[in-house]
């Protein structure tokens, strides 16, 4: 795929779907700005995973909902690696709360971290990628920007705003070479708090009546990994998907389509 | 006392449609609520004797935190004591990029377009399940789905509100709220609205149109006073396009002059 000495940052790498993102492109030769912001301790591991998978990794804090430490972290990957090629926007929050379980703090924290968040890396992203003359931003959202959640209203809004602000961006920044896509994933394991994830059982072997149901919702018979996830944002950030922007693609095991 | 019309609540009644939707609102016999977001309502100028025919109530409220829109809800209660009806209509457009934009405008327009309908539909909304159900309406965009090259700010608003409404249907449907946008088209004016050096979709605008002309807040009205009413039973979480067939034209040579 040509990812060879590129430079990805991605945000919340420290676990689930962003490490899965940052294991992909490390085993494709791209060195990568491990963003986390919580807890050191999976990023290390994201880090640890990185290096092991034969590339280069740099952790670098910063809180996605603050304009100013974004900058800050942007600039510290481009003065580490030299340049900045891809962004993977994937830090997020999930309070799953319903609508009217919502209060206004809670609100206002996922719109800033899930939304604001991504508004900041894009901008941030946009000078080095402008003056190398090309870039691509990958924006994980979910199928949650088209199907409701039924248990977290306002993650689902963010998702929503991100589909639009993917094509927004897709659309201005056609201009400086920067291709702007979504992922929509649909389920994924993203392991517990600890950071590991949980064990994948075969379809055959299940034999608990409420998992078997649940794996009926997923034609392929499984839920996503963070791979699956990890080699979706690898493809969109080669020569392959040069024509590709304003994009979104679903990954989902064709659990929307039931 | 109990009012025994139907209450509607319209989020930003000082505006051309909002207007209009009051307008028809009043023709149907409906009381109204007319919030006022940011500047002093003018009942002389905008209500064009409404309050006449129909009781009124004024309130002038950003919506933009909970007290806020709750004391609105309380004020709705003391004259009224029930809502039957909420029309969403927050439509700011500020034109800039998404390069240029500073972190304090993107703020303001998301809270002003976005929060507003989140804490309405989850205040107000709950006050319509507790007066027996009713009805809210998103006056959402087609600028949910095509982007505007030149105030991403609305459209990631409306992208946003688009799933407020499909999340609301599934919560608020459980309890005899039905919650739908309707994705306006273009209007007069709209071609300077969203003026870009990106986008050609607002050229020839009223041509993109297949019948050559463009819709008005009338036809907006129309379109509401249809999800609000009893014939709209079974419509819930849906997505209304009210743009004439515009989105889907994309071969300039087949116009209609």
């Amino acid at each position: 795929m040509g990812l060879t000495g590129k430079v990805v940052l991605i945000t919340g790498a420290g676990t689930g779907i962003g490490r899965g993102i940052a294991i992909a492109f490390a085993e494709r030769g791209a060195k990568i700005g491990i963003n986390y912001h919580l807890t050191d301790e999976f990023a290390n591991e994201t880090l640890r995973l990185v290096q092991a998978a034969g590339s280069e990794g740099f952790l670098v804090h910063a809180d996605v909902s603050d304009a100013t430490q974004v900058k800050m972290m942007v600039s510290q990957v481009v003065d580490h690696f030299g340049r900045l090629d891809v962004l993977v926007n994937n830090a997020a929050t999930q309070p799953n709360l319903g609508l009217l379980d919502y209060d206004e703090e809670a609100y206002d924290q996922v719109m800033r971290v899930n939304l604001m968040g991504y508004f900041h890396c894009i901008q941030a992203v946009i000078p080095a990628m402008k003056a190398q003359g090309a870039g691509r931003i990958i924006n994980i959202s979910s199928v949650h920007g088209k199907r409701p959640t039924d248990f977290d209203s306002v993650y689902a809004m963010t998702k929503g705003g991100i589909k639009m602000l993917t094509r927004e961006s897709a659309i201005e920044l056609a201009k400086y070479g920067i291709t702007v896509n979504t992922i929509e994933p649909g389920a994924v394991y993203v392991g517990s708090k600890t950071g590991k994830p949980r064990p994948i059982v075969p379809p055959d072997k299940v034999t608990d009546e409420g998992h078997r149901r649940n794996l009926r919702k997923f034609p392929l018979g499984r839920v996503g990994l963070p791979a699956d996830i990890g080699h979706l944002a690898c493809f969109l950030a080669s020569e392959e998907a040069e024509f590709i922007t304003g994009a979104a693609v679903r990954a989902d095991g064709g659990s929307m389509l039931l | 006392m109990a009012i025994s019309k139907r209450v509607a609540f319209i989020s930003n009644a000082d505006s051309p449609d909002g207007h209009a939707v009051a307008r028809q609102f009043a023709n149907d016999g409906w009381a109204l609520v007319l919030n006022t977001a940011n500047r002093g309502f003018d009942p002389a100028e905008r209500l064009s004797g409404i309050e006449q025919e129909t009781p009124v109530l004024l309130t002038n409220s950003s919506l933009s935190t909970t007290a806020q829109v709750t004391d609105v809800r309380d004020r709705i209660r003391d004259q009224f004591e029930r809502l039957d009806a909420v029309v969403h209509n927050h439509n700011r457009v500020e034109r800039v990029s998404i390069e240029s934009c500073s972190v304090e405008l993107a703020q303001e327009v998301l809270d002003e377009n976005v929060k507003s309908a989140f804490l309405c539909t989850q205040i107000l909304g709950k006050f319509v399940a507790e007066s027996g159900g009713g009805a809210v309406v998103f006056v959402g965009s087609i600028h949910d789905q095509k982007p505007t090259g030149s105030a991403f700010l609305f459209s990631v608003s409306k992208g946003a509100i688009q799933m407020l409404s499909k999340e609301a249907a599934l919560e608020l449907g459980r309890m005899g709220v039905r919650v739908n946008v309707v994705e306006m088209g273009p209007v007069a004016g709209d071609d300077e609205r969203f003026r870009s050096d990106i986008s050609d979709v607002y050229l020839d605008y009223r041509y993109r149109v297949p019948a050559a002309e463009l819709g008005t807040y009338e036809d907006l009205a129309k379109t509401i006073r249809f999800i609000v009413s009893d014939d709209a039973k079974y419509l819930n979480g849906a997505d209304i396009r009210l743009d004439g067939g515009f989105t889907l034209h994309y071969l300039d040579h087949k116009m209609k002059r």
